[in-house]
């Protein structure tokens, strides 16, 4: 059986541009802003700027067999269904973010906001780098991913990131740590398991990225993908 | 032989991968490595043995985990016990005839510290110390910290081995492909505060093979006074057939690592995917190299949490601004604790292009000790200057040295018997950069002699305490030359023998020189130039003072340290003559002007400019019109009847879903900016008398995001309140104790996940009992009105808007 933890560290290059509807909606606004707001415009424009050399885009990752952790989760346990292979990751934009929110928040809530929202999507970005290379790899055995399943999701407790953690040794291998309530710091971060199996429907992650909401039961968040 | 005698004339190996092999036995991932040292003692051995058989002198304990964290304290002293008698176990079974020592092996505790965690920096130190005194009672022979990959945590860690033992301590650091650690302090960096803390040899290991760490160890060897230990991974891992592979084999790591020990590596071993043939390579390949003898590099380096600012090169600013003297804004916002305006100070400084800040927070009045702390670390959490820690009171000094994050500069000494046998401790234990100055009991010598006299009483003195003249930075006082026309020489021929003569570094308060004399900023900045000429590294000067910087640009062109006149040519514009600044200031006016008119209202008035400003979010244009409109009415007038109005199109806007969050925030930017020029022509009377009322705010304790928070303190500020922010991580007591003095009818608090939502329900419970007059609010990205019913608060903030609107019902009603 496999063993390995291994580490992905990607560059700018490796990862989709940024996608500016989705760093809108994360800000709070529906839809684009018309070019005519210059303001609002220029204001994101700084953001991408003061956020380019300060993005890292790390990830770490452990392929099994079986289930990498014990849980009792009934919708864990469906949204893994006939899987063969499970693939638990944790992906990280670094400290930088951080740095930058922290102080532009303070000087500037919009630059905070709008920085905050790059970091949303910049993070889902990377986990969708992440997923795709994976799924050229398993397509080769032709099997297909399920869509990613996060702790806090469905019946899966958020205490499993203490298991997830330990297993992928996560501040070691990218600087990822734990916090008592069990917050990521860097917050830009996401841990998540998903699995591969054969005879799935075609295409059916590519359908998830394109409405990644769609399992949530918060319907009224105004954050909701359409 | 002592391990730090022999390194003396030896070249040090240490061993190489530990987890590697342990999984090759079985170990799953997951499983805590260190408790193979109680279950499975022979295969640990086994593997120590192999290492030393290769030749490896040093070989670490299996306790790379080992602390409070992941074991109780019954069960740590155990692993830690059996992992040193495992290593002292496999030395005497092994064939190995060289000299062989245990390390007591040290990694991080894997928390992420303060301000970007959670974790208390203080506790940090206590779980090393923990560990730390366990290797010392089961005798190992040195200290290795090893993979550290934050600044902090590595100062937590050789803190406390430095306070529990007198063990030689290496400490390693891991490095990115980006050659920096992951929160971002280069090499330079973490050199300049690790040899300032008496680290006995410094180095890196792990994440890269030793190809790619190539830079990281130049920088090393050019600014280290202390033996450097490189402990590179095989190379990058990758998996094959379901086993881990790294791309580097011994032959070919050990041919780098001889090219490295060439350079002056003094301490060589192996990190992940190494094995005993790895080190066996190692040894055989470079035990005909002569050791390169570690010579002290003369640098004189301060540091932040992520870069080191070298002195000797360019000249160094020292931003003076965050200091109290003769500012009664600055004192007012000390005595009202208001950080916010401490960290402006500082952040504006930066922008202005300064390389250090001084941080004086001195009041008779305030708690200094603690305000020195809180300032520090704060301006730490948004600015990557180093700092220069000001202060006379020693209490104050140590607090903030212990906790700074890198090796600040320290301001002062002098040649006083009682202030050097305070302050050089300090700086022998947390290390600094330390202005000294050239005064002592007998006060200021007239002459340049008598001053340099007393620099060498000085360096004298701190020799005792180990701290070498590169981290002495001496202040040769610049004085008045209106009250005595020699003053100036003085300073400057002190200046000149002290660099010269005694090569150390200088520095001068230089605006002391113009005291009593018309348009100081002239005489401060010719001065400046000649001290500059006369061999000064470092001025605390006033970055505004366009004067200043026009020579601190000429100087670096004129000396060739500035390529090209980059740095001349890209700055110097903004410190164009006075005359050209106003026109300058003129034309942006115009240009502002100009901008509303494009918007089609070319017959707006001022005051449907100011509104436009703001609905717009047009920050500049809203401060300009403002002032404009001031000239002319009343500053409430104003308020009332064009900025209000502004933010309740906007408000409504937001309320309707017609406009949305990014711009319901610029709009409030905006109207700061027009409110900061209404308040400059306000009294402090009528200032108060536009309140609404006052509210506190604050994130719960365990949550460490605020942005949530930092919004809605905005709009609220917009809409008249006072809002007192606590922060975030908040303790329940302290919110109560915030409400109940000063007897706040009103309590935002913000949380972002569901495992803090208890503490908000704890504070909530206090409050009504300690503070029952007080209504609350809770907000944040996990709250329902479920949820706040739930936990007893009185309302549930759906967005500022929403907040805002419920605290002026609150005060109204309570009207």
């Amino acid at each position: 059986m496999e063993q390995t933890v291994l580490i992905r560290q990607y560059k700018k290059e490796d990862i989709a541009e940024v996608n500016l509807g989705e760093v809108w909606r994360y800000a709070g606004y529906r839809g684009i802003p018309d070019r005519s707001e210059k303001e609002l415009w220029s204001q994101l424009e700084e953001v991408l700027r003061l956020a380019d050399r300060e993005l890292t885009y790390k990830v770490v990752y452990f392929k099994s067999r079986t289930m990498a952790f014990q849980h009792s989760s009934e919708d864990l346990e469906k949204h893994l269904k006939d899987c063969d292979t499970y693939y638990l990751f944790a992906a990280t934009l670094g400290v930088g973010i951080d740095r930058l929110i922290a102080v532009h928040g303070r000087i500037s809530p919009v630059k905070g906001l709008l920085l905050q929202a790059l970091g949303a999507e910049r993070i889902e970005a990377l986990c969708d780098t992440f997923c795709e290379e994976i799924e050229a790899l398993e397509a080769e055995g032709g099997k297909t991913l399920t869509m990613r399943f996060s702790p806090g999701y469905g019946d899966l407790p958020l205490e499993i990131q203490t298991d997830i953690f330990r297993i992928l040794d996560c501040n070691r291998r990218i600087g990822l740590s734990l916090n008592k309530s069990l917050l990521m710091s860097p917050s830009k971060s996401v841990t998540a398991i998903f699995g591969a199996r054969k005879g799935m429907e075609e295409n059916a992650r590519k359908k998830w990225c394109t409405h990644k909401c769609a399992s949530c039961p918060n319907t009224n968040c105004e954050y909701r993908g359409k | 032989m002592k391990v730090y005698d022999y390194l003396k004339e030896h070249m040090v190996y240490l061993d190489g991968g530990m987890g590697t092999l342990l999984q090759n036995e079985g170990l799953q991932p997951g499983e805590l490595p260190e408790r193979w040292n109680l279950t499975h003692p022979e295969k640990v051995i086994a593997i120590h043995k192999a290492y030393f058989d290769a030749g490896s002198n040093i070989v670490s304990t299996n306790t790379f985990g080992a602390n409070s964290l992941k074991y109780d304290d019954e069960e740590l002293e155990a692993v830690i016990k059996a992992g040193v008698y495992n290593v002292r176990r496999a030395a005497e079974l092994s064939s190995g005839t060289q000299e062989k020592y245990v390390a007591l092996d040290i990694g991080s505790i894997g928390k992420l510290l303060k301000p970007y965690g959670d974790f208390e920096y203080e506790d940090a130190v206590e779980i090393y110390a923990q560990v730390v005194k366990l290797g010392v009672k089961y005798d190992v022979d040195l200290i290795f910290i090893e993979t550290m990959n934050d600044s902090l945590d590595t100062k937590a860690a050789l803190l406390a081995a430095k306070e529990n033992c007198d063990l030689p301590v290496f400490v390693s650091n891991a490095y990115g492909e980006d050659g920096k650690l992951m929160t971002g302090a280069s090499p330079a960096a973490m050199v300049a505060m690790l040899e300032g803390m008496h680290a006995d040899a410094i180095g890196m290991n792990c994440s890269l093979g030793p190809k790619q760490l190539a830079k990281v160890v130049e920088e090393y060897l050019a600014y280290a006074s202390v033996p450097v230990l490189l402990k590179p991974n095989a190379g990058l891992p990758r998996s094959v057939e379901g086993r881990t592979v790294f791309d580097v084999l011994p032959d070919e790591f050990a041919e780098a690592m001889s090219e490295y020990i060439a350079q002056g590596v003094r301490i060589a071993g192996g990190c992940c995917g190494t094995t005993p043939d790895y080190i066996r390579a190692v040894v055989q390949a470079t035990k005909e190299i002569a050791p390169v003898p570690v010579t002290d590099k003369g640098r004189t380096l301060i540091s932040s949490y992520t870069h080191a600012v070298e002195f000797g090169k360019a000249p160094v600013l020292i931003g003076e601004r965050i200091n109290p003297t003769g500012k009664k804004k600055f004192k007012e916002a000390l005595r009202n604790n208001d950080i916010d305006y401490i960290l402006k100070e500082g952040l504006n400084q930066q922008e202005k292009g300064v390389h250090v800040l001084d941080v004086n927070v001195g009041l008779p009045e305030i708690d200094e000790p603690e305000m020195l702390r809180n300032v520090s670390y704060e301006l730490q959490a948004i600015i990557d200057l180093p700092l220069q820690i000001d202060t006379t009171d020693v209490t104050a000094m140590e607090g903030a040295l212990r906790r700074y994050n890198g090796k600040a500069m320290i301001n002062s000494v002098n040649g006083k018997e009682e202030v050097m046998d305070a302050i050089f401790p300090l700086v022998q234990k947390y290390g600094g950069l330390v202005v000294c100055l050239t005064l002592d009991e007998d006060g200021i010598p007239d002459s340049a002699e008598g001053r340099v006299a007393i620099a060498r009483k000085i360096i004298a003195r701190a020799a005792k305490y180990g701290i070498p003249r590169k981290d002495l930075i001496f202040d040769t006082l610049a004085m008045a030359v209106s009250a005595d026309s020699q003053a100036a020489l003085s300073t400057l021929k002190a200046l000149q023998v002290i660099r010269n003569e005694l090569g150390c570094h200088t520095s001068l308060g230089v605006s002391n020189i113009s005291f009593g004399l018309p348009l100081r900023e002239v005489i401060t900045s010719t001065f400046f130039a000649i001290a500059l000429e006369n061999g000064l590294s470092a001025a605390i000067m006033n970055p505004n003072s366009a004067e200043m910087m026009k020579v601190y640009y000429s100087f670096k062109a004129l000396h060739g340290l500035d390529d090209n006149c980059a740095d001349y040519i890209s700055n110097i514009e903004k410190y164009a003559t006075v005359a050209a600044g106003s026109a300058v200031a003129a034309g942006s006016a115009g240009a502002a002007a100009s901008s509303a008119g494009q918007g089609g209202d070319a017959e707006m008035t001022p005051e449907d400019e100011l509104q436009k400003a703001i609905v717009k979010g047009l920050k500049e244009q809203a401060g300009i019109v403002a002032k404009k409109l001031l000239e002319t009415r009343e500053p409430l007038t104003i308020v009332n009847e064009q900025i209000i109005p502004a933010l309740d199109i906007v408000g409504k806007g937001f309320e309707n879903k017609t406009m949305y969050l990014p711009q319901l925030l610029m709009a409030a930017e905006a109207s700061q900016c027009a409110f900061e020029q209404i308040k400059k022509k306000m009294s402090d009377s009528a200032d108060k008398a536009s309140y609404r009322g006052h509210f506190v705010i604050a994130t719960v304790k365990g949550d460490i995001h605020d942005i949530g928070k930092n919004i809605v303190k905005l709009i609220l500020e917009n809409y008249g309140f006072d809002v007192m922010d606590l922060g975030k991580d908040v303790d329940p007591s302290v919110i109560v104790d915030a409400v109940a003095e000063n007897h706040v009818p009103l309590v935002g608090l913000s949380a972002l996940m569901t495992t803090t939502v208890p503490a908000m329900e704890e504070t909530i419970k206090l409050l009504k009992e300690k503070a029952p007059w007080c209504k609350t609010c809770v907000g944040g990205a996990v709250l329902t009105q479920e949820y706040a019913d739930m936990i007893g608060a009185d309302f549930y903030g759906k967005d500022a808007m929403a907040t805002v609107r419920y605290a002026m019902s609150v005060v109204e009603a309570g009207n």
